[in-house]
C-alpha cells in the first residue's frame, strides 16, 4: 500500500472550518490522517516537507473550454488534464464548444471515457442547453444528465430567446441540473471589439458596454425566480451585474457566480496597443467594474474563480484587434492569480481556497472537497511566498497566449494529488 | 383482467336529463348529470345491435369541425344515425373560414338553417361556448382548444367504469403533454369528480404548476408518478412539440417519457392503460403495449364513443324540447 505523508504543512479546508499546522497523510487514494499531531513515518513510500507551504482540498476549475475533439492539434484532452493537473487543479469541467458539440449523451460518454484513461486532473462536462449550441432548440438535456453531464451550458453567444430559455431552465429544474449561461445581449454585444469606454473611443475600436451582461443576467434571474431553476451566472466582468446578482441573492433565488482572474486583476487601459492576447469575452471592463468584482469575491456575491481557459490559435491572435478571436489560456494561471488576492486585496485565505473548492463543488453538485479521512486524496500544495513571472512560453499547454505574460506571481502550486497520486510534472 | 365485463343488466335506464342546454365541459357539470349520462350511456353499450332510431327522428346533427377529426366525427356521426337523427358533416378548415369569415358569421349562417343539434370541434379555447351564444341550436363540444373535450372524459370514465366496475378510489395517471391536452382537463374534473385520486405527469415543460393548485398533484419522473396506478391514461404528444422546443427530441420524449413496459411495472400489478387517440407509437408509447389485449383499453375507449354520445345528443334534445 501506497502511503505518503505530506508534513508540517498549514492545512486549510473551508468545508470543514480547519486552519492548523500539522501532517497529512494519504494511503492509496484515500485520506487517511488529518491533524496536528506529527505522526511517525515507518513503511511510508514518501515524505514531503511542507514547512511554510498551504495544504489545501484539490482546486476544481468549473470553467474550461476543452479544444478536444475538433481543434486537437490546438490542445488535446490529454494535453489539458495533464496542464491542469501540474497547475494544482484537481477536478476541470468542460465546456460544450467543441466540434462537435457536446449536446448528447454519447459525446458525454465518450469524453469521459477518454478522459478516464489519461493522467491529471479529474475530468466532469456540461451538455450544450441547445442542439449544437444553436440557441434555437432545446438539446437533449434528460439523456445527457443520466450520462453524467453537471450543468448545461451555453456558448459565447446568449439564448436571446426568452421563451426557450425559460423551457430550457423549467427543464434544468426537473433534473436539477444548473443552467451556466453566459450573459450577453445579442444585439448590444453584437460585433463589438472591448469594453464600451474611452480607451475603446481612443482606439477606434467599438465598444460594448457592460450591461450588456447585465441585462440578460438581470432576465434570466427573473426567470430563475419563475422557474426555480438551479443557476450559474459565469465569468461575471461588469458592477451592474454584481448589484443585480447581490440583489438575487439577498432575495432567495438558488443562484452562484464565477468570475476569471482577468476580470478582477486587470482593466480595459490594457488593449492600450491592440494586443491582442487581451481580447476576451466578455472584455476586460473599467477599473470601477474590476474593484467591483474583487469586493463581490470577497463578500461572496461572485462565488467561484474558474480560470475561463479558451484556447485560441495563434494565428487566430496574430490580427487586427477587431478581427482577432477573443481567449486565452488560463488553467495554469488560476491559483496563483487568485492568490494574489490575498497579498493585493487582502482576502482572506479562507474565502479564496473556498472560492476554488467547495463554492464550484456546490454550484455543480460536485462532492465538496475536504480534507478529513476516508476522503478522496485530491488535494493541492502551494507555496505562497515565491515570487515568479508568468511566461506563456513556460506553459505545459500549447497554447500559450495569456493576458498575464510577464506578470508578477507570489506564489506557486508546488503539489498536487488527484486520487492519491502527484500529477505535478 | 382487462377485458369489460358488461353489465347485461337490461332494465331500462331512461334518458339523462340536463339542466343545460349546451354540453360545452365538465367543470360545470353537475355530479349527477354526469353519473346519468354514464348509466344511459351503459344501456346503449349493452344493446349495440338494438334499434334507437326514433328517439331523435326528424332531429337535425350538424357536425362542424373547424379541426381535422376521424375518430370524434365518426363516432357522433354514428351516434346520431343510431338515433335516427338527419346528419350533416361540415368541415369548416376548408371553406368560409378562408375566405375570411368570422365564428359568430358561420354561427349566423348555420342558425338560418335551423339545426337542432351543433357537434362542433374548434382549435380555438372557447369557441363552442362563443357560438352558443348565438345559434338557436344545443351545443356539443367536440374539443375545444387545449379547453375541453367532454364526451371524451365521459367515454373514459365507463371504459373505466364497465372494465373495474368503479372509479371511486381507483388512482388514475394521466401522462404526457398535459398543458396541451383537452382530455386531461375533462378527464381532471371528471375521474376526481367520481372519487378517483388523479394525477398528472409530464415533462415540466408540458406540465403548467398551476394545476397543482386547481388540486392535481403534479409529476415530473415517470416512474414515481404512475406508482400504484390502476390506471395509466397516456396521451398524445404532437411531435413538432419534440422537436427543441418544449422537449428536445422523439428519443428523449420515449426514454424519460414513454410508457413500456419497464416503466409499467412501477403501476399497479393489473394496471390498464389508456389512450384518446391518435397514439405516436414509440414516443410516447410502446407499440407492445399499446397492442397488448390484456392490458390496453383503448378498442374498448373507441367502441364506447358512440354509446356514449348517443346519450349525449338524446339528453341535449331532452332539454330542448
Amino acid at each position: 500500500m501506497t502511503r505518503t505523508i505530506l508534513k508540517n504543512g498549514r492545512i486549510i479546508c473551508p468545508a470543514e472550518n480547519l486552519d492548523i499546522v500539522g501532517d497529512v497523510i494519504i494511503e492509496k487514494d484515500k485520506i487517511a490522517y488529518v491533524g496536528e499531531k506529527q505522526v511517525a513515518s515507518e513503511k511510508t513510500n514518501s515524505i514531503i516537507d511542507c514547512d511554510g507551504l498551504i495544504i489545501m482540498p484539490g482546486a476544481i476549475d468549473m470553467r474550461v473550454q476543452s479544444a478536444d475533439p475538433g481543434r486537437e492539434h490546438l490542445e488535446s484532452l490529454s494535453d489539458l488534464l495533464t496542464a491542469a493537473g501540474n497547475a494544482g487543479i484537481t477536478q476541470v469541467i468542460s465546456l460544450p464548444a467543441t466540434s462537435p458539440v457536446v449536446d448528447s449523451a454519447v459525446m458525454i460518454d465518450s469524453l469521459k471515457l477518454r478522459a478516464s484513461s489519461y493522467s491529471g486532473a479529474l475530468f466532469h462536462s456540461y451538455g450544450a442547453m441547445t442542439q449544437a449550441l444553436d440557441n434555437k432548440h432545446m438539446a437533449e438535456l434528460g439523456m445527457m444528465a443520466k450520462a453524467g453531464a453537471v450543468g448545461f451550458a451555453n456558448s459565447l453567444k446568449s439564448v436571446g430567446d426568452t421563451l426557450l430559455m425559460r423551457r430550457i431552465m423549467t427543464y434544468a429544474k426537473m433534473l436539477n441540473k444548473p443552467v451556466i449561461h453566459h450573459c450577453s445581449d445579442p444585439y448590444l454585444s453584437n460585433e463589438t471589439d472591448m469594453n464600451e469606454s474611452e480607451t475603446a473611443t481612443r482606439l477606434g475600436l467599438i465598444g460594448g458596454p457592460g450591461v450588456a451582461e447585465t441585462i440578460i443576467l438581470e432576465r434570466d434571474l427573473n426567470l430563475v425566480a419563475l422557474t426555480g431553476c438551479r443557476y450559474h451566472a459565469p465569468h461575471i466582468s461588469a458592477a451592474s451585474s454584481v448589484e443585480a446578482l447581490r440583489r438575487a441573492k439577498n432575495y432567495g433565488l438558488q443562484v452562484t457566480a464565477d468570475t476569471s482572474p482577468a476580470y478582477f486583476l486587470l482593466n480595459d487601459k490594457a488593449v492600450g496597443d491592440y494586443n491582442t492576447a487581451f481580447r476576451l469575452d466578455p472584455p476586460l471592463r473599467d477599473e470601477k467594474d474590476r474593484l467591483a468584482i474583487i469586493e463581490a469575491i470577497e463578500d461572496g456575491t461572485i462565488d467561484v474563480i474558474a480560470s475561463d481557459h479558451h484556447p485560441i490559435e495563434m494565428d487566430k491572435k496574430m490580427l487586427p484587434f477587431g478581427q482577432a478571436s477573443a481567449g486565452a489560456s488560463g488553467v495554469e494561471t488560476l491559483l496563483p492569480l487568485a492568490f494574489s488576492l490575498h497579498h493585493t486585496s487582502n482576502i482572506s485565505l479562507f474565502r479564496i481556497i473556498n472560492a476554488l473548492t467547495v463554492a464550484p463543488a456546490e454550484a455543480t453538485s460536485l462532492p465538496i472537497p475536504k480534507l478529513a479521512i476516508g476522503e478522496q486524496a485530491n488535494i493541492t500544495i502551494i507555496n505562497l511566498s515565491s515570487s515568479d513571472v508568468i511566461r506563456g512560453a513556460n506553459f505545459m499547454s500549447q497554447c500559450q497566449i495569456t493576458p498575464f505574460e510577464h506578470y508578477l506571481i507570489d506564489s506557486k502550486v508546488v503539489g498536487c494529488f488527484v486520487n492519491g497520486i502527484s500529477v505535478m510534472k | 383482467m382487462g377485458k369489460e365485463t358488461p353489465n347485461e343488466n337490461l332494465t331500462p335506464v331512461t334518458a339523462a336529463s340536463l339542466s343545460k342546454k349546451h354540453i360545452l365541459g365538465i367543470e360545470n357539470m353537475p355530479i349527477l348529470e354526469i353519473n346519468a349520462l354514464l348509466e344511459r350511456a351503459n344501456y346503449f353499450a349493452n344493446q349495440p345491435k338494438a334499434t334507437f332510431s326514433t328517439i331523435l327522428a326528424n332531429y337535425t346533427v350538424l357536425n362542424i369541425f373547424f379541426e381535422n377529426s376521424t375518430r370524434t366525427r365518426v363516432s357522433f356521426e354514428l351516434a346520431a344515425k343510431r338515433l335516427g337523427a338527419s346528419l350533416l358533416n361540415i368541415s369548416i378548415s376548408g371553406s368560409s373560414v378562408k375566405k375570411g369569415e368570422t365564428l359568430i358569421d358561420t354561427a349566423t349562417t348555420l342558425n338560418a338553417m335551423r339545426p337542432d343539434i351543433l357537434v362542433v370541434r374548434h382549435h380555438s379555447s372557447g369557441a363552442p361556448l362563443l357560438l352558443s351564444q348565438h345559434v338557436d341550436a344545443a351545443v356539443i363540444n367536440a374539443g375545444d382548444g387545449r379547453h375541453e373535450h367532454p364526451t371524451q372524459a365521459l367515454l373514459d370514465a365507463l371504459t373505466i367504469k364497465r372494465t373495474l366496475g368503479r372509479i371511486a378510489g381507483l388512482k388514475i395517471a394521466i401522462c404526457g403533454d398535459i398543458n396541451n391536452s383537452r382530455v386531461a382537463r375533462s378527464n381532471m374534473y371528471l375521474l376526481s369528480a367520481l372519487g378517483a385520486d388523479v394525477r398528472f405527469v409530464s415533462p415540466s415543460t408540458l406540465v403548467s404548476p398551476f394545476f397543482s393548485d386547481i388540486g392535481i398533484p403534479v409529476f415530473t419522473d415517470m416512474e414515481e408518478g404512475i406508482a400504484g396506478c390502476e390506471i395509466v391514461m397516456m396521451l398524445r404528444l404532437q411531435t413538432e412539440r419534440m422537436e427543441g422546443r418544449e422537449a428536445p427530441s422523439q428519443r428523449e420524449y420515449f426514454q424519460l417519457f414513454g410508457l413500456d413496459s419497464y416503466k409499467l411495472q412501477k403501476a399497479a400489478p393489473d394496471a390498464l392503460i389508456m389512450h384518446p387517440g391518435p397514439m405516436n407509437r414509440g414516443v410516447e408509447i410502446d407499440s407492445k403495449i399499446a397492442d397488448d389485449n390484456n392490458k390496453s383499453l383503448i378498442s374498448t375507449q373507441v367502441e364506447l364513443g358512440v354509446a356514449t354520445r348517443m346519450a349525449c345528443l338524446e339528453a341535449i334534445a331532452g332539454v330542448k324540447l
